[in-house]
């Protein structure tokens, strides 16, 4: 009993020091947001600037009016692509993850496949834009995203697949239950580990999507905060790395964002997904809860 | 039972709401462009799309300023403009993509640096001779003739290019306080070896400060030294003189002036001139001055530089010309406005076209917004910010698009900037090759693995940090990569190209 | 006999109709998203012209792969790439899976909850946010590094940018730190989900925790760990374009340890914009990671069919 508890403590020990390591670049990153752009520059980012200042917030607070849009839209795409995104993947997932599924190989290769091939970039483009015109709509930034490239699904497969005792669904099925209540008062309850990972990875592909902003959409106003934040480094570090502004690149250079700027935008995008996550983690919780019930 | 019906039924319901939710927002978009407008009468005003590139622009008041162009275009032309700026790090995908399917798109900025000739030869733009003969006969009038000739590929023409500086000189620029303080004249600087005497007492007397800094990774030290005496012709393979009649094309990166100004560069480098990380920082030399870490950069200039830069880095600036004002070969084709194959209209884009090339409200319009709003006029020809106006709201760079003469300059310009610009273009050297663009199709393969070995040496040898003995090596690797197919690829087509002049 | 084995099949697909029926919509969406797009594959084999159309533009054969394999370059960016990703693949994996066993030995539930938000941390910022964290440390003049750690033991300064024999060990830390967390939150997504009776019974009978871990939990975790490691196979060929071209801030320097296949088709294809040459790299890339992945799994579906992919 002792040795447990010494491990414990060894174990909690460890633990601390990883989160440490985990945690210092973000304690980095929050604190050159409130450095002077000077002592940046001079200094480098560092846990202790020479000087501390507000200015990169009140830049942000003068965009507020686009930072709060796409704030809104980001959370918006997040919440609608999470969970049709997650519906779709499970009920996918869970007839793939019975071994009486007839044609199953056939259609774990056809989800299987699509991780491997693709169109590319200007075919998939073409298709969503020529046939389904989601050019810069809403849309455009939550279908593309939806499936994540069918590797959710199969992550799912294997949770049900090994963690759902047969047995119970065959019982339920000579009890009368239809498969559509088996899935939803059965198999969803107890698979709420697997369920909260994987929206949990929906909700932060979602938060921290910016591709599909950059192709798809032309109208800053439909601009999530990935995008902003993601078109003001790009154009940056475009500018660093071609020649081709040649004239006025001194001009244009000073009308970007400083370094502290660049830091507070990534923490204004990362502070929310910090705010979810807890979420999350209570079902986490709960699927320990049910796990133990079983047992 | 009954649930898997209701199940059914909800699942039908879900791809309904899908389908509903795709046909909405596609009808959607484009009704929002199109508020109902019947003042024109008989005929519906054709919408043109315009897209350009977004340069740190301020674009808050976009829809406005559109409005109010399109107030002028309705009435001379009847056709609407709708402009469509383009971050210029997502330029080339989303171009490339919007080329590729057939969105709306009529008018469209090209650039040699941004793959001009492989628009043309993917037959993304269209040829413009006739359009500009029958609906846009006052552009020629606008610039010289050998600018709007050269931005010709093949003999047609894809491109008009836009009105501006077409030549440019090199030098060093430096922040005044400073170089007052230390009673240093820039005057007696005649060539870049010059500096060095210069900056060793920057140095001294200013140990916090570097004397030199790098533009950026690609703009380096050295490119800055030998651009004002070598035509790259379009990207640095392949090069020609400015000062002499050969057309036999040679390699750069061999040549005595590219290892002259290496190891002038290293030699500064090795002084503590240039500031260690040079060739991997990602600070501008703006951010660099700001802060207090620079005195000073090579650049490229043209008249009313130092203004220029005086804004940027917030501090009053000195510069010293070292090199003749020259014209490259590319300088007519570096920034144009062409006409996407998507076009639907492409008579009234160029009718649009001419309009930018001779509407002076137009122009001011869209390079610096609406008068009373975004500025007001100073008395003297320039223009300035409204009193009592502390944000500005609206502001395009005065260089890409259209006839830039016709633009109010900004105050602390000098009013007759246009005039002074158009002496400055006329005394530069012109480049033998004016209007040659090369054309990369085939050499594909050459191009991209020539393109690593520059990204991997450029930065190291041009900021000086690498020891001039690695050029050596630079060029073995460039000739692995296939440099010598390449320039002999661009000769053949350059001797073509001087058949037909 | 062909009859009744169909007609066996058929009752199979009437009694689980409902299954097939629930498959509709994710099997619509990969049509939508993934099938038809594939048509595109083709403009890897041609000589693309707009004004023809994509399927009426000339082929032109595997011209478009050659700037794969012509070059020297060729050669270090494929060792590059396998090396790093095959490195990381069984380091991540390990690493995981142990922290996961470790995360889920805690039994303070609140500590437990605190150490899971905290590692799986990294992994929610973009690798362009790292880029400028990795600056912060390793910076020439300023960095943490040069500045604070290597005087500790009387080392001189190292202009990290410009090394390239410290770059395997930089990215591979930084890869390390920023995706543990996400593998280690999938593998933990399975052991909790482990009937906890195995592990009363184990304890009953005197077995370790050691034997535990090695007998029950990672037997038990062992289909999600292939289906990892499987995935990650067929992406081999693929890199982290972030970690390899933000990272080392695209500093020529240190190509010899940092090209991969992704950032010298990156590089390459900017001058160019030729949608051929880039479907062909991505064209390339598929199938080497497809073949590699049939070929593993055919050996995981020897062992046991019930854990291969399909």
């Amino acid at each position: 009993m002792r040795s447990n508890e010494m491990n414990q403590t060894a174990l909690n020990i460890f633990m601390v020091v990883l989160t440490a390591a985990c945690l210092l670049p973000f304690l980095l990153l929050i604190i050159s947001s409130f450095a002077s752009e000077q002592s940046i520059i001079k200094l480098g980012y560092t846990f202790f600037p020479s000087e501390y200042s507000l200015e990169a917030y009140k830049y942000l607070w003068g965009e507020s009016s686009s930072l709060l849009r796409a704030y809104g839209i980001t959370i918006l795409i997040t919440v609608i692509g999470t969970s049709v995104g997650l519906t779709i993947s499970a009920l996918l997932a869970y007839p793939l993850s019975r071994g009486v599924l007839p044609f199953k190989y056939f259609f774990s290769f056809v989800v299987f496949f699509t991780l491997l091939f693709n169109g590319g970039l200007v075919p998939t483009y073409l298709v969503y834009t020529e046939i389904f015109h989601m050019k810069n709509t809403l849309l455009a930034l939550i279908i593309p995203g939806l499936l994540t490239n069918g590797f959710f699904i199969l992550l799912i497969r294997t949770y049900f697949a090994t963690s759902i005792p047969v047995p119970i669904i065959e019982s339920a099925y000579i009890d009368g239950a239809s498969e559509y209540r088996i899935f939803f008062s059965i198999v969803m309850p107890l698979s709420l580990p697997i369920l909260a990972t994987i929206g949990l990875m929906l909700t932060i592909a979602y938060w921290n999507d910016w591709f599909n902003g950059l192709i798809y959409l032309t109208e800053p106003r439909l601009f999530s905060i990935q995008n902003l934040l993601n078109r003001m480094l790009t154009n940056i570090q475009f500018l660093q790395q071609n020649s081709f502004a040649g004239n006025n690149a001194s001009a244009i250079a000073a009308n970007l964002p400083t370094n502290a700027v660049r830091m507070a935008m990534a923490v204004i995008g990362v502070v929310p997904l910090l705010c979810v996550y807890p979420f999350f983690q209570k079902y986490f919780v709960k699927g320990l809860v049910v796990g133990a019930v079983k047992g | 039972m009954r649930l898997t019906f209701k199940f059914n039924a909800m699942l039908s319901l879900l791809l309904a709401l899908a389908l509903l939710l795709a046909a909405c927002s596609s009808g959607g978009s484009p009704e929002r462009e199109n508020p109902t407008n019947s003042e024109g009468g008989d005929d519906k005003p054709v919408e043109l799309v315009f897209a350009f590139l977004n340069v740190a622009s301020i674009f808050k008041d976009l829809q406005k300023v559109e409005d109010e162009i399109n107030k002028i275009t309705q009435e001379k032309i009847n056709a609407k403009i709708k402009l469509m700026p383009i971050d210029v790090a997502a330029w080339t995908q989303q171009t490339n993509l919007i080329l590729a399917g057939s969105e709306p798109l009529d008018l469209i900025v090209s650039s040699a640096t941004l793959n001009y000739s492989s628009q043309v030869a993917k037959g993304q733009i269209i040829a413009l001779d006739d359009l500009i003969e029958q609906y846009a006969p006052d552009i020629k009038h606008t610039m010289p003739a050998e600018i709007l000739a050269g931005a010709k590929l093949n003999g047609v023409t894809y491109g008009i290019p836009s009105v501006r500086d077409f030549a440019t000189d090199y030098g060093y620029i430096a922040r005044k306080d400073i170089l007052d303080k230390h009673n240093i004249d820039l005057s007696t600087v005649k060539t870049f070896e010059d500096l060095t005497a210069i900056f060793q007492i920057l140095k001294e007397k200013e140990p916090d400060m570097y004397p030199i800094v790098q533009r950026s990774q690609t703009v380096t030290i050295v490119t800055d030294m030998f651009t004002g005496y070598i035509d790259g012709l379009g990207n640095n393979i392949g090069v020609l003189n400015y000062d002499d009649d050969s057309t036999q094309l040679f390699n750069l990166f061999e040549s005595d002036i590219y290892r002259k100004y290496s190891e002038l560069a290293h030699e500064w480098y090795k002084k503590g001139f240039v500031p260690p990380d040079a060739s991997t920082s990602q600070e501008s030399n703006t951010a660099m001055m700001r802060a207090n870490k620079a005195i000073g950069y090579l650049s490229n200039f043209k008249p009313g530089f130092e203004n220029q830069e005086k804004v940027a880095n917030g501090m009053e600036m000195v510069a010293v010309r070292i090199t003749e004002p020259v014209s490259s070969s590319s300088t007519a084709a570096s920034f144009m406005i062409s006409i996407a194959k998507n076009s639907k209209n492409p008579e009234k884009a160029m009718e649009m076209i001419n309009l930018l090339y001779t509407d002076k409200d137009i122009v001011n319009l869209l390079d610096n917004g609406i008068e009373g709003i975004h500025y007001v006029q100073a008395g003297d020809g320039t223009i300035k910010l409204p009193d009592g106006v502390t944000e500005q709201t609206y502001l395009a760079t005065q260089w890409m698009i259209g006839n830039n003469a016709l633009a109010y300059p900004w105050q602390g310009t000098a009013p007759d900037i246009w005039d002074q610009m158009k002496a400055f273009n006329e005394s530069a050297k012109l480049s033998k090759a004016i209007g040659f663009v090369f054309d990369t199709t085939n050499v594909k393969t050459e191009v991209a693995a020539v393109q690593n070995v520059l990204d991997e040496y450029r930065p190291g040898i041009e900021s000086g940090t690498l020891d001039p003995s690695t050029i050596a090596d630079f060029n073995k690797k460039l000739k692995d990569a296939g440099l010598d197919t390449m320039i002999a690829e661009k000769q053949k087509q350059l001797d073509a190209w001087l058949q037909t002049q | 006999m062909g009859q009744t084995r169909w007609g066996q099949t058929w009752k199979q697909v009437v009694r689980y109709r409902a299954l097939l029926f629930m498959m509709i919509p994710g099997l619509i969406y990969l049509v939508i998203n993934n099938y038809i797009p594939m048509a595109g594959i083709v403009i890897a084999f041609k000589d693309i012209n707009y004004a023809k159309g994509i399927f009426a533009s000339d082929w032109i054969g595997l011209k478009n792969f050659e700037f794969l394999f012509k070059t020297n370059d060729a050669f270090i960016i494929t060792r590059n790439t396998i090396l790093y990703n095959g490195f990381f693949i069984i380091l991540n994996t390990v690493i995981a899976i142990g922290l996961a066993i470790l995360l889920n030995e805690i039994r303070n539930a609140v500590a437990k909850r605190f150490y899971q938000s905290i590692v799986l941390l990294p992994y929610l910022i973009s690798m362009v946010i790292v880029s400028y964290l990795v600056v912060a440390m390793l910076h020439v003049e300023n960095g943490f590094m040069n500045n604070t750690v290597l005087p500790l033991f009387g080392i001189d300064p190292i202009a990290w940018y410009s090394k390239a024999e410290y770059w395997p060990f930089i990215l591979t830390i930084v890869n390390v730190w920023k995706n543990i967390g996400y593998l280690c939150i999938i593998f933990l997504a399975s052991i909790v989900g482990i009937d906890h009776e195995y592990y009363e019974a184990a304890t009953i009978d005197g077995a370790s925790k050691w034997a535990q871990i090695k007998s029950i939990t990672v037997p038990l975790i062992m289909p999600t760990i292939i289906i990892m490691t499987l995935l990650a196979i067929g992406r081999i060929f693929y890199s982290d374009f972030g970690l390899f071209y933000q990272v080392p801030l695209n500093s020529g320097a240190l190509k010899s340890t940092t090209d991969v296949i992704d950032t010298y088709v990156y590089r390459g294809l900017m001058q160019l914009g030729d949608i051929g040459m880039s479907s062909a790299a991505g064209l390339y890339q598929s199938v080497v990671g497809f073949v590699l992945v049939l070929l593993s799994n055919y050996i995981v579906a020897k062992k046991d069919r019930d854990q291969a992919l399909f």
